[in-house]
């Protein structure tokens, strides 16, 4: 008896362990378990201009992002800024591929996903669509006018391998996409995206007028290298309507200090970047109203640049201390309050005046004179940063003082003899002067266009710390002793090793910082 | 009452009836009368009652629960919490206690007429009776095991103790341990790895279990790069070392299997103190200790402030003129310019910790009750950086039948932590440490004022770059980072014992845990100069709830053979809930409350965890010496794709050769085992599919694609375990040693695997890898003095691990352990081919760098410029590896001292080889405040005498300024310059305690009263592995136990705080 009820307790026992591995083995809820419930898993059309957001933040480098992938690079290559601190080599043309991938990884991880979504949500003929088309153009033309050949075709498509394209390409197909882009919106009504639109909050207007100074701005990258091309796609740009007045039409993006997406220059706080001598040598010079505007006074109350690439030992020199030198303008001081919302650069109106100005120059094209062309870009960029007296901007114009010489420790002398006062045979550095002064502070598009103009020499750095260009002082160089673009990057070629390769041979030289893009031509 | 009287008298009658034939004959007349005439006089004479103590010969310390029985009868008692008892004992004169404890030698004490009888027992690790804690809190005798593990006396952690951490309180005591602390101050999480680093992304701390169940030990953030950061607390800091019986390290695998996942790092069990029978008790133990700074950057106290060897006053730079008390104007006025040698020094506080606590403990034998109460108050080093715990403790054994016990207990912390600070870059520890040379402390204390509305705001200082930063002053009384912590941990267990073959255990445990972390900076922080100043608050809610049913029993299969078993079901649940909100600036300046916010964002998370598992393991027994262990465990994982299951094995034998075999008679005990096993890990929660997730910006915010492309096909972690020991006892149990050697594989790796970002992705996970440790454990205890009045206890372990990066994945070779990507001096990476931890960093060029194919090596003669100044990497961006953070080997060395009741105990410890970068000096360097940085200040006095690239000797002389900035450069600088050899010994814990003579009757019963110290000395440390010609060698000025964080991003120290030594003072009084 006792033996049996033993036997019952650990058969007993037994049941009950069986019954709670049954109770337990219910793996029905594991999926739910495992669901992320704080982000969306599936998007629905409501949502898709969300995206469109955070394309247009992210393609236009905010918050930290701006440092690593703009400031360092492009803003120093066209001389904005100089850098004040040695452990940033970048100035001394040294690439941490660690920082410039900034520029890269999150156009392909967050800007292209977000448009493609929006291609495939939004059907082709929708003016959501055609503002998705124009805003991919304008993404990947500053992304191959920085490398060259990039992936394109194949961007966005997963896989482990992902080809490169050459330039023409890209910039062939950015203008087929411009093209149907634009014919979508002529006739078009109503707000695409609405308020998600952080630029023009679904102007169409604007967005074609935006569109089309896109395709005259490209149009005229490419017009050394594909002439003919050039000149029908600036033909059918001029054709449309342009970027016009400012401030109505300039292309601004909207900044928040909510999140990371706060106006990234704000960052100049920090004391490692300080206005350029080239920027002093032009914009004293020049007696420019806009210095005042661009830059902030020094300590000693006056206005000082200093010269790019110096080496740590010229930083020990009272002259290079950020202290000596101006700092960014005042609205981007993020010492004061709500400047972190300061909206980011996009497209200037003056830029689309200068544009014209060379389209009549190097194209013939245009109803107007580049004069006319010249002095309304002036004009319009005046504006855009709150100089709107006339009489001022008419001296301005008629100036004929010319750049002076820095005074920084290098003794340099004056970056240029160019007046401000149009003539015909300085034109081309004139045009190019006045639309690197207006493009202020958006370097990628600044860079870009003094390496296609070439009419405008930039001081040459005073050491250059990359063995791809060893001596770019060096007068008996040819005329691309500068910085013409950013080699491949180190992640790309350990996890695209194989495409990487075949990209150089897409890219026409050797993979280095010397090497001109396809566009960029000697003159 | 008369029947009562009878009784009494035949019994005594009976017992002097043996006081009488015991000594037989020899026995006068005279004898037999005096013994009458006793008995007559007091018949309790007889029956004596004996009181005493039972302690440990080693140290001292009570020992509860021992068994002491009076020969030859079944009268017996056992020692309640402070090792005492109390025994009616029939024959006081000639009775004799047999006297037994698992783990000591069982010891015979005749009586000898005495009323109180104290005892001490001798340790005896050989003794076959003794049970060690295994997985799942499931008791087993030590030599069943098929695996090596390490005991830790709970008295080793209470004596000598670290405010941080009970963790830290390991360091040096176990074999084939490394300890880490992160150094955010008073409570930082530490990182304790067993056998070396095994998992590239995940984490590879040890599991902590604490009464069978692994409880949660996540910090809330690391910082995992020297950009810096805040470092959370753990949940192992809040494990109160008062409550701990004691502590097992099971290190390998096969000892954990039953733990499954994350048991693949080893498991630290500790067993908390229950009630004990009897007699009430209760014991205090106050403690306090004085701490302050161990080692600090060894700085010059040459040249002040200045550039290019003038004088500045408001320069931030150590560059100036030399030091002659010359009277300057700078930043405070007019001042002399004379070295401040101990403004670093002198900006710490001495920290101070108090430990109060107070355990009673008592019940009957139905039911044994420990209450405890603890309060610990720990002042850190850091101004205003303070930490207060609270922790309640309740522990109710019932015995409610002879079938059915019960065993419960809940345990409330209660934590608060002011003031952390971050550590990096952006802390004041980085600030602090580059003041000028020749700026008091007295003046930086100025380090704000009010302005015209009432605000608080900088006062000037000098620093290098004022925009990066600031006065440390201004850090720590105008920022904080504050936390506080409620968590309740509880269990209940019932245990049915079904026949004397056969039990069931059930057991329901919960580990709750709610943080709140807020940070508030005043306007004019730096890094946090939102308008008005700023706020941010989030909650961090983590539940862990376990249930477990386990059937075991044991049979006799024949006279020889035995067999144990047991089967169960474990039900794991884990959940972690966090809020955030930030106020993006205050409308109302330095208010911090959300209320006032400027943008208040918001944010939160949930990730949850379930697994479901059932396990079976046998241990079958031949003769007793011989033994096989078996387990198999399945595993249901809610992050893995359906069916959600996976199972992994172990299988082990030992046997016992001295049992065996007839062996010399020197050898006492020999025995030998191995053993293989397999554990899984279920990976990461919410990681199958894309996702799409919102952010905070301009418009309505944003919507985005998650950067990391899903794993659909998820499969689990396997780390395969194999180890063979060997455990001896010779010359009479004076001298044992354990000899272990492993070697584990860890396979299937959840990895994040870059892709080609082109693709629309950063990275996507993949399970891949094979990373290997092997390596050897060497343990080994002795008595070299053990008669007499002195005794002499010495024990050794020494370790040494070695990994292999056997495989990544096909594309990938290699991978950086910072997610942050490289920083500002170097970065462990893990590389095929290479070994974990492996270092990256700039170098100084050899010439031999410039060569090509195989003639191209880090070696041959120094490259400097045409100036003379250093060629470095840092030109091109080339990072060539540097060394492993990882030791080669580690050891440690106690010896503990009893002589006439003083117990001291020295335990010396240390680690041969690895290499840690000192970020910290990088960025100095740079400021001019290095002591090695005061020679050849003068322009063109270094020569370096180094050649071109092309190994043409260079003749241009250089100075330090040029020379420190070169290698230096600032924030982002060149490693190998300031990477030391992280060898080093020390004096690890000092103690010595005394057991005050307490008068018998009195309230107290015992008081030991104890000096103790921590990180007294070095004994040896490492030097800097670059000579740099014509400077002496640069030893480590800092401690390579402190860690930025306890992740797996080390091996980089920046602006780390110093460790301590600390001194103090413990008591425990047992009333």
């Amino acid at each position: 008896m006792k033996r049996f009820s033993n036997l019952f307790k650990v058969y007993g026992s037994a049941l009950l362990l069986c019954s709670v591995v049954l109770v337990m083995s219910c793996t029905d809820k594991f999926d739910d378990i495992n669901t992320n419930k704080n982000a969306l898993s599936n998007l629905s059309a409501g949502q898709l201009p969300f995206l469109f957001s955070k394309a247009q933040s992210v393609a236009t480098n905010n918050g930290w992002n701006y440092q690593i992938a703009q400031n360092l690079f492009h803003d120093q290559y066209c001389q904005y800024f100089a850098n004040t601190t040695t452990y940033f080599p970048s100035d001394r043309l040294v690439i941490r591929f660690d920082w410039i991938r900034a520029a890269w990884n999150p156009i392909y991880s967050e800007v292209v996903p977000q448009l493609q979504t929006l291609l495939e949500g939004y059907e082709a003929g929708t003016a959501e669509n055609a503002i998705a088309k124009i805003w991919w153009v304008y993404t990947f033309h500053r992304l191959t006018d920085t490398w060259g050949p990039v992936p394109y075709t194949k961007a966005g498509i997963a896989g482990e391998g992902i080809a490169y394209d050459d330039q023409q390409s890209i910039y062939n197909d950015l203008f087929a996409k411009l093209a149907e882009a634009l014919n979508t919106l002529n006739g078009k009504s109503g707000t695409p995206y609405g308020s998600f639109d952080l630029i023009y909050g679904g102007n169409i207007d604007k967005w074609i007028r935006f569109g089309n100074t896109l395709r005259l701005r490209m149009a005229i990258r490419i017009s050394a290298a594909d002439k003919p091309k050039a000149t029908s796609e600036a033909t059918a740009a001029l054709g449309g309507k342009l970027l016009e007045v400012s401030p109505d039409h300039d292309a601004l993006i909207t900044r928040t200090e909510k999140g990371a997406d706060f106006n990234g220059l704000t960052i100049m706080d920090w004391n490692e970047f300080r206005m350029s001598a080239t920027m002093e040598s032009v914009l004293k010079g020049y007696g420019d109203p806009r210095m005042q505007v661009y830059f902030s006074e020094a300590a000693d109350g006056g206005y000082h640049g200093l010269r790019n690439g110096l080496t740590s030992a010229d930083m020990a020199e009272p002259k290079n201390k950020a202290t000596y030198n101006s700092n960014k303008g005042p609205r981007w001081d993020k010492t004061k309050p709500g400047t972190l919302e300061t909206p980011s650069n996009v497209m200037a109106t003056a830029e689309a005046w200068f544009l014209r100005a060379e389209a009549k120059e190097i194209l013939g094209l245009g109803s107007g004179t580049t004069k006319e062309y010249y002095e309304r870009g002036i004009k319009e960029s005046m504006k855009q940063w709150g100089i709107t007296d006339d009489a001022a901007i008419a001296a301005y114009t008629a100036s004929t003082k010319t750049p002076i010489a820095p005074e920084d420790f290098t003794n340099a002398p004056a970056v240029s003899s160019a007046p401000v006062k149009f003539d015909p045979a300085l034109a081309k550095e004139q045009i190019t002067i006045q639309k690197w002064l207006a493009l202020f502070p958006e370097g990628v598009e600044a860079w870009a266009d003094i390496r296609r103009s070439r009419a405008f020499k930039l001081y040459p750095v005073k050491q250059s710390d990359n063995a791809d260009l060893p001596n770019p002082a060096d007068v008996n160089t040819p005329s691309n002793n500068w910085i013409r673009r950013i080699p491949f990057i180190a992640d790309e070629k350990q996890t695209n090793g194989a495409e990487v390769e075949k990209a150089v041979s897409l890219l026409g030289g050797p993979d280095k910082i010397s090497t001109p893009l396809w566009w960029d031509k000697n003159p | 009452m008369l029947t009562l009287t009878r009784f009494g008298f035949s019994l005594k009658t009976f017992k002097l009836k043996a006081v009488y034939l015991t000594p037989n004959k020899r026995m006068s007349k005279k004898l037999q009368l005096i013994g009458l005439l006793l008995w007559m006089a007091s018949a309790t004479a007889f029956a004596q009652t004996v009181t005493g103590k039972v302690t440990s010969a080693s140290d001292g310390a009570a020992i509860p629960g021992a068994s002491v029985l009076v020969k030859g009868t079944t009268t017996g008692a056992a020692t309640d919490i402070d090792g005492k008892y109390s025994l009616n004992v029939s024959n006081p004169a000639n009775a004799v206690l047999v006297v037994s404890y698992i783990g000591y030698r069982t010891t015979e004490v005749p009586v000898q007429g005495r009323s109180q009888v104290d005892i001490s027992l001798e340790e005896d690790a050989t003794q076959l009776g003794e049970v060690v804690v295994t997985a799942l809190g499931i008791s087993r005798e030590a030599k069943t095991l098929v695996y090596a593990t390490q005991q830790v006396k709970a008295s080793s952690l209470t004596e000598v103790r670290d405010a941080n951490n009970v963790l830290n309180s390991l360091q040096g005591k176990l074999a084939n341990v490394v300890i880490t602390q992160g150094s955010g101050g008073v409570g930082s999480g530490a990182r304790i790895v067993l056998r070396g680093n095994r998992s590239i992304q995940g984490s590879n701390n040890a599991l902590i279990v604490v009464d069978g169940v692994p409880i949660t030990n996540g910090t809330n953030g690391t910082v995992t790069s020297d950009f810096g950061g805040l470092q959370g607390t753990d949940g192992a800091s809040n494990i109160n070392p008062d409550d701990i019986e004691s502590m097992t390290i099971l290190r390998g695998a096969s000892a954990a299997a039953l733990y499954g996942s994350a048991a693949g790092n080893g498991v630290i069990l500790i067993t908390t103190k229950k009630g004990s029978k009897d007699r009430l008790s209760v014991s205090v133990n106050s403690g306090v200790t004085a701490e302050r700074p161990f080692i600090l950057p060894d700085l010059q106290n040459e040249y002040g402030q200045g550039n290019s060897g003038t004088l500045i006053g408001t320069s931030g730079e150590s560059w100036g003129a030399k030091m002659t008390g010359q009277t300057f104007t700078g930043t405070y006025g007019s001042r002399k310019y004379s070295a401040q040698t101990d403004n670093v020094k002198d900006f710490f506080r001495t920290g101070l910790s108090l430990n109060n606590s107070i355990g009673i403990s008592g019940g009957s034998d139905k039911m044994q009750t420990y209450l405890s109460y603890t309060n610990n108050t720990v002042q850190g080093i850091m101004p205003r950086n303070d930490l207060d715990r609270h922790t309640f403790n309740l522990r109710i054994t019932n015995n409610i039948s002879k079938k059915l016990t019960t065993d419960a207990k809940v345990t409330y912390i209660m934590q608060d932590i002011k003031s952390k600070y971050s550590t990096g870059e952006g802390g004041p520890v980085m600030e602090l440490y580059q003041i000028p040379r020749n700026v008091a402390l007295d003046d930086a204390k100025k380090f704000e004022e009010i302005n015209n509305v009432g605000i608080p705001v900088p006062a000037a200082y000098p620093v290098i770059n004022p925009a990066l930063y600031q006065n440390p002053y201004w850090r720590v009384n105008r920022q904080e980072n504050n936390e506080s912590r409620s968590r309740v941990m509880g269990f209940m267990l019932a245990k049915y014992q079904i026949n004397d073959w056969l039990s069931v255990t059930g057991r329901a445990n919960i580990d709750k845990i709610g943080d709140e972390l807020e940070s508030l900076a005043y306007q004019g922080t730096l890094g946090l100069s939102s308008a008005g100043g700023a706020y941010s608050l989030s909650r961090i809610g983590v539940t862990q709830k376990w249930f477990d049913l386990i059937l075991s029993g044991s049979n006799k299969l024949s006279d020889q053979v035995k067999l144990e078993y047991r089967a169960g079901a474990i039900l794991q649940d884990n959940k972690t809930t966090s809020l955030f909100a930030s106020a993006n600036g205050l409308n109302i300046p330095n208010t911090f409350s959300l209320n006032f916010a400027t943008n208040r964002d918001y944010g939160q998370g949930e990730v949850q965890v379930q697994t479901q598992s059932v396990f079976a393991q046998a241990n079958l027994s031949y003769k007793d010496a011989l033994f096989v262990d078996a387990s198999l465990r399945n595993d249901w994982d809610s992050r893995l794709p359906s069916p959600y299951n996976y199972m992994y094995p172990s299988v082990g034998a030992s046997a016992i050769l001295s049992d065996l075999f007839s062996l010399p008679d020197a050898l006492s005990f020999l025995k030998l085992s191995a053993n293989y096993a397999e554990v899984g890990n279920g990976g990461q929660a919410q990681i199958r599919f894309n996702t799409y997730s919102y952010s905070q910006g301009a418009g309505a915010g944003f919507v985005a694609r998650g950067l990391t492309q899903a794993i659909p096909n998820l499969k689990p972690e396997i780390v395969r375990n194999i180890e063979v020991g060997l455990e001896g006892k010779l010359l009479e149990n004076r001298l044992g040693f354990t000899v272990t050697y492993y070697k584990s594989n860890s396979f299937n790796q959840l990895l994040r695997l870059k892709l080609p970002v082109a693709s629309g992705f950063y990275d996507k996970y993949v399970n891949a890898g094979n990373i290997q440790n092997q390596g050897v454990e060497f343990v080994l205890s002795g008595s070299p003095i053990k008669e007499g009045a002195l005794t002499w206890d010495v024990a050794f372990n020494f370790g040494l691990n070695r990994n292999k990066v056997v495989e990544l994945t096909e594309t990938v070779k290699e991978f950086a352990v910072s997610e942050s990507g490289f920083g500002r001096s170097a970065t462990p990476v893990v590389k095929e081919g290479g070994s974990y931890g492996d270092m990256k960093g700039f170098v100084w060029y050899r010439e031999n760098d410039f060569k090509t194919g195989d003639a191209k090596s880090h070696s041959g003669r120094f490259v400097v410029n045409a100036d003379g100044t250093p060629l470095t990497s840092l030109t091109t961006g080339e990072l060539q590896n540097i060394g492993n953070f990882n030791p080669r080997s580690t050891m440690g060395l106690s010896n503990t001292f009893e002589f006439k009741g003083i117990t001291a105990r020295l335990l010396i410890d240390g680690r041969v080889g690895g290499v840690i970068v000192d970020g910290t000096e990088q960025l100095l360097a740079y400021n001019g405040a290095p002591a090695a940085t005061a020679n050849f200040r003068a322009a063109n006095s270094w020569a370096l005498n180094g050649v071109s690239k092309t190994g043409s000797e260079v003749s241009a002389k250089t100075n330090a300024q040029a020379f420190w900035t070169t290698a230096s450069g600032g924030r982002y600088g060149t490693a190998e310059f300031f990477t030391y050899d992280a060898t080093n010994f020390r004096v690890r814990e000092l103690s010595v305690g005394y057991n005050l003579p307490v008068p018998e009757n009195f309230a107290i019963k015992s008081a030991r009263l104890s000096l103790v110290a921590r990180n007294l000395f070095w004994l040896y440390r490492g030097s800097a592995v670059v000579e740099i010609p014509g400077l002496p060698k640069r030893k480590m000025g800092f401690d390579p136990d402190m860690a930025l964080g306890n992740g797996n991003w080390q091996g980089v120290s920046y602006g780390t705080m110093p460790s301590t030594r600390s001194i103090g003072v413990n008591l425990q009084l047992t009333f």
